[in-house]
């Protein structure tokens, strides 16, 4: 009897044992292990059994909003009864930088005289509130209360000689064409459609303006570029529907300089 | 008995039907790889061609061939007619009818999932409908042959059954359990999604399934050219069978070995732990054994033959040998290739160097070699063997004969060295096109070329088999004996039961499948869902491919 089925199960079970012995114990343990996965672990690794076992799902980030703003009658309620007088004593903790009369002597600190006071509202207390970060401005707005950010946004929205009011200019010769030859001129007053990128000035003026945008005719240069910058990089986040960060995400780096610089002319 | 050869001769004519055009196919497939310009060339149309060669090869030409071939050999080897004849020619039925649904419907370009279905991509319901047909048609078969076996031994009692019907049952066995995983896979998982009874597929539970289908497949298109190692070589050779026990081991071994290994095709897959790839890595290793014998017994009878021819010396019958005879010179490529490609397979079914290879030329380089070398030339030599003996019109030329092998091996060997090289150089499998521009790809066309002259050289050799079997068939009848088996050295009186049957080896099968699927099989309905939507395959040939 050359092959019985004692020698034929025996020889099946002595391979089996020694491929599971090396399979599940051996390799499992040691094949480029640290000592941090025991035995067990080793083992339920060795079946397949890990933490991720599971169907992968989508990272969801943290739920964020942009800003504590909503421009709701009470809000509105709140920038309008801002007390010019009382402003101006707020305006004091401001005029080191931004000037006393609210027109910044520094490229990249922005003029705020002439600026709508439910912009001011609004960014003093995303600084107040870590919505938007810049060291300085987040410990003074620290110490504001809402009724001195509505007194000091009356303020110095009613300084003279800052920012153009927005009504004053209209489109320039050639219009809103998209076929525009000035890149600057193009993109504030035509936009751009193929990439999703409205006029700058619907919103920003000059001829249009819209609640919670800030007129730019006037602004420091250095300054518009900055914050396109920032907000193309994710470093400012309180749009509040993320409008300008899709749209300075699409810009180019000359684009950017060209915009702030038309905005900056004066 | 008459009966028995138009069976086989009707199942061979299907096969080496559906053989010429796959070869066209895949000549084509490399011309579209390749940096030359090619006719068609499409991206969409490359997928069907891909699914169309793959179908044909490794479900229709394999499956219509050894059912033929087991047919004769049931015939023949134990000299009477087949039991069951009207049953086979039911099942040969079902087949075609399988063969040409799953065929029309790749053709008109929504079954683009390659013979391996690839899960969640998802075919036309004909599609796979046509493939339960061809494979599960064929089961009517593998009843057919146990029934002749059990048969013939009831009959008579104590007799050792003679190897090649052994031989041929260890086949269909080996077939019923490997399609098994197909099949389950097919009916279970991809119909019910087909036909819009579910909603979601479970890929890794279907790939699982396929797996294992997936090894011992190859060893089911293997086992007529082992069969005729063992019993057609030697006599041809004008010698003898060195051992028909050894035989018998080698014929259980590829049983036993074949069917709890089917995982090293999941060695990248994630659904799987390390320690069930490893087990079946190692039991893989194990299937090398009744190959090593099978070379070793097959050399041995190739010496008994040449020194009976007057070979003399250490070497020296091997010049003596009929070199010929198309069936000797057949085996003497095949263990050519087989040796090659085996040693690319070692590195294929390592768990760790696989990596290195894993979906690149190199595999395609290493089942080409295996199966498109060393077991389709000898289908050729069995078919020169036979069909004289079946028609008993005997082929006008040997010589032609010999010369269409020789085509065959050197196609074969210039179309997959350099995919193996191409493979190390990292150039993935089933690809449509590639951007010879780049210059990491731009180091590997010269090789594709070469790849693609060694494809029209298979070509030219796949039309000169037709070109010979057809010149056969319209010849003179001189022809009247049948066929016959090499007789073994020392012919068996009795052998022990163990190698007369395959209860035991059976009983081995299943507690050794349990052990190495019921735990990653089982795994998926208690402690893993995977199910996912299915990626719908539409008819998508675009204009132009890439370049």
């Amino acid at each position: 009897m050359i092959l019985g089925p004692r020698i034929a199960w025996g020889t099946m079970a002595m391979v089996f044992i020694v491929s599971f012995l090396i399979g599940f114990a051996v390799l499992g343990r040691f094949q480029q292990n640290g000592p941090t996965l025991g035995a067990w672990a080793a083992f339920c690794r060795a079946v397949g059994l890990t933490a991720d076992r599971r169907l992968a799902t989508a990272p969801r980030p943290p739920a964020r909003t942009p800003t504590r703003i909503a421009w709701t009658q009470a809000t509105l309620a709140r920038i309008s009864s801002g007390s010019e007088q009382h402003g101006a004593f707020v305006a004091l903790n401001c005029a080191a930088c931004h000037g006393a009369q609210g027109i910044s002597p520094s490229t990249l600190i922005p003029t705020l005289a002439g600026m709508n006071p439910a912009v001011i509202y609004k960014q003093l207390d995303d600084y107040r509130s870590g919505k938007r970060l810049w060291g300085v401005m987040g410990a003074i707005a620290a110490v504001l209360t809402d009724q001195d950010s509505a007194d000091v946004a009356a303020y110095f929205a009613l300084r003279p000689d800052g920012l153009a009011a927005v009504g004053s200019e209209g489109a320039p010769a050639g219009g809103r064409s998209l076929r525009q030859h000035d890149p600057s001129l193009r993109l504030v007053f035509a936009g751009d459609p193929g990439r999703g990128i409205p006029p700058c000035a619907a919103c920003h003026g000059p001829g249009a303006e819209k609640l919670g945008a800030p007129g730019l005719r006037g602004q420091q240069a250095e300054y518009i570029e900055r914050q396109l910058a920032a907000f193309a990089q994710g470093m400012r986040q309180n749009d509040i529907n993320q409008q300008m960060r899709v749209i300075a995400h699409e810009l180019t780096p000359a684009e950017m300089h060209a915009v702030a610089a038309y905005y900056g002319a004066r | 008995m008459q009966h028995s050869s138009r069976l086989a001769l009707f199942h061979y004519w299907v096969a080496f039907a559906a053989f010429l055009p796959a070869v066209l196919l895949g000549a084509w497939q490399m011309l579209v790889r390749s940096p030359l310009p090619a006719p068609l060339d499409d991206s969409g149309a490359y997928y069907a061609s891909v699914t169309l060669h793959g179908t044909a090869m490794a479900y229709v030409v394999t499956t219509f061939f050894t059912m033929g071939f087991g047919y004769a050999v049931a015939a023949t080897s134990l000299d009477r007619p087949i039991r069951g004849a009207a049953a086979a020619w039911i099942g040969f039925v079902i087949c075609s009818v399988g063969t040409v649904m799953a065929v029309a419907t790749i053709l008109s370009g929504r079954a683009s999932v390659l013979y391996t279905f690839y899960p969640p991509l998802m075919a036309s319901g004909w599609y796979y409908g046509g493939a339960f047909l061809l494979i599960g048609g064929s089961m009517i078969w593998v009843v057919v042959m146990i029934l002749n076996m059990t048969a013939w031994k009831r009959d008579n009692p104590g007799r050792p059954v003679p190897l090649p019907m052994f031989a041929i049952a260890a086949t269909a066995i080996l077939w019923a359990w490997a399609a098994a995983g197909v099949l389950l896979e097919l009916l279970g998982i991809l119909l019910p999604r087909a036909f819009g009874w579910s909603d979601l597929i479970d890929a890794a539970l279907a790939r699982t399934l396929f797996s294992v289908t997936l090894h011992a497949i190859v060893y089911f298109w293997l086992m007529p050219a082992y069969i005729a190692f063992y019993t057609l070589v030697p006599l041809a050779a004008g010698g003898r069978m060195y051992s028909d026990t050894m035989g018998r081991l080698a014929f259980i071994m590829l049983l036993v070995f074949s069917l709890p290994v089917g995982m090293h095709h999941l060695f990248m897959d994630p659904e799987h732990g390390s320690g069930f790839k490893f087990l079946q890595s190692s039991l893989t290793f194990l299937v090398v054994l009744p190959t090593l014998l099978t070379i070793f017994s097959t050399c041995a009878s190739l010496e008994i033959a040449g020194r009976v021819r007057g070979g003399r010396g250490l070497l020296g019958w091997i010049p003596a040998l009929p070199w010929d005879e198309p069936m000797v010179l057949a085996v003497g490529l095949a263990l050519v290739m087989l040796g090659l490609g085996g040693f690319g397979g070692l590195i294929n079914m390592s768990y760790a160097m696989n990596a290195m290879i894993h979906n690149t030329s190199w595999v395609t380089a290493h089942f080409h070699l295996i199966f498109g070398g060393a077991v389709v030339i000898m289908y050729f030599a069995i078919a020169y063997e036979m069909w004289p003996r079946i028609t008993g019109r005997p082929l006008r030329s040997k010589r032609l004969a010999c010369a269409q092998l020789w085509l065959w091996f050197w196609g074969m060997l210039i179309t997959t060295i350099p995919w193996h090289i191409a493979g190390l150089m990292g150039q993935p499998r089933r690809v449509a096109a590639f951007d010879y521009a780049d210059p990491l790809i731009a180091r590997m066309g010269p090789l594709v070329i070469m790849s693609v002259i060694g494809g029209v050289i298979l070509l030219g050799s796949a039309i000169l088999l037709i070109v010979i079997l057809v010149r056969s068939h319209f010849g003179a009848r001189a022809q009247t004996e049948s066929l016959a088996y090499a007789i073994a050295v020392n012919p068996p009186e009795r052998v022990p039961s163990a190698l007369n049957g395959f209860g035991l080896w059976n009983a081995i099968v299943a507690v050794l499948m349990v052990l190495a699927y019921g735990y990653p099989i089982g795994q998926f309905f208690f402690l893993k869902q995977h199910s996912v939507p299915a990626v719908g395959i539409t008819s998508q040939f675009d204009s132009g491919g890439r370049r």
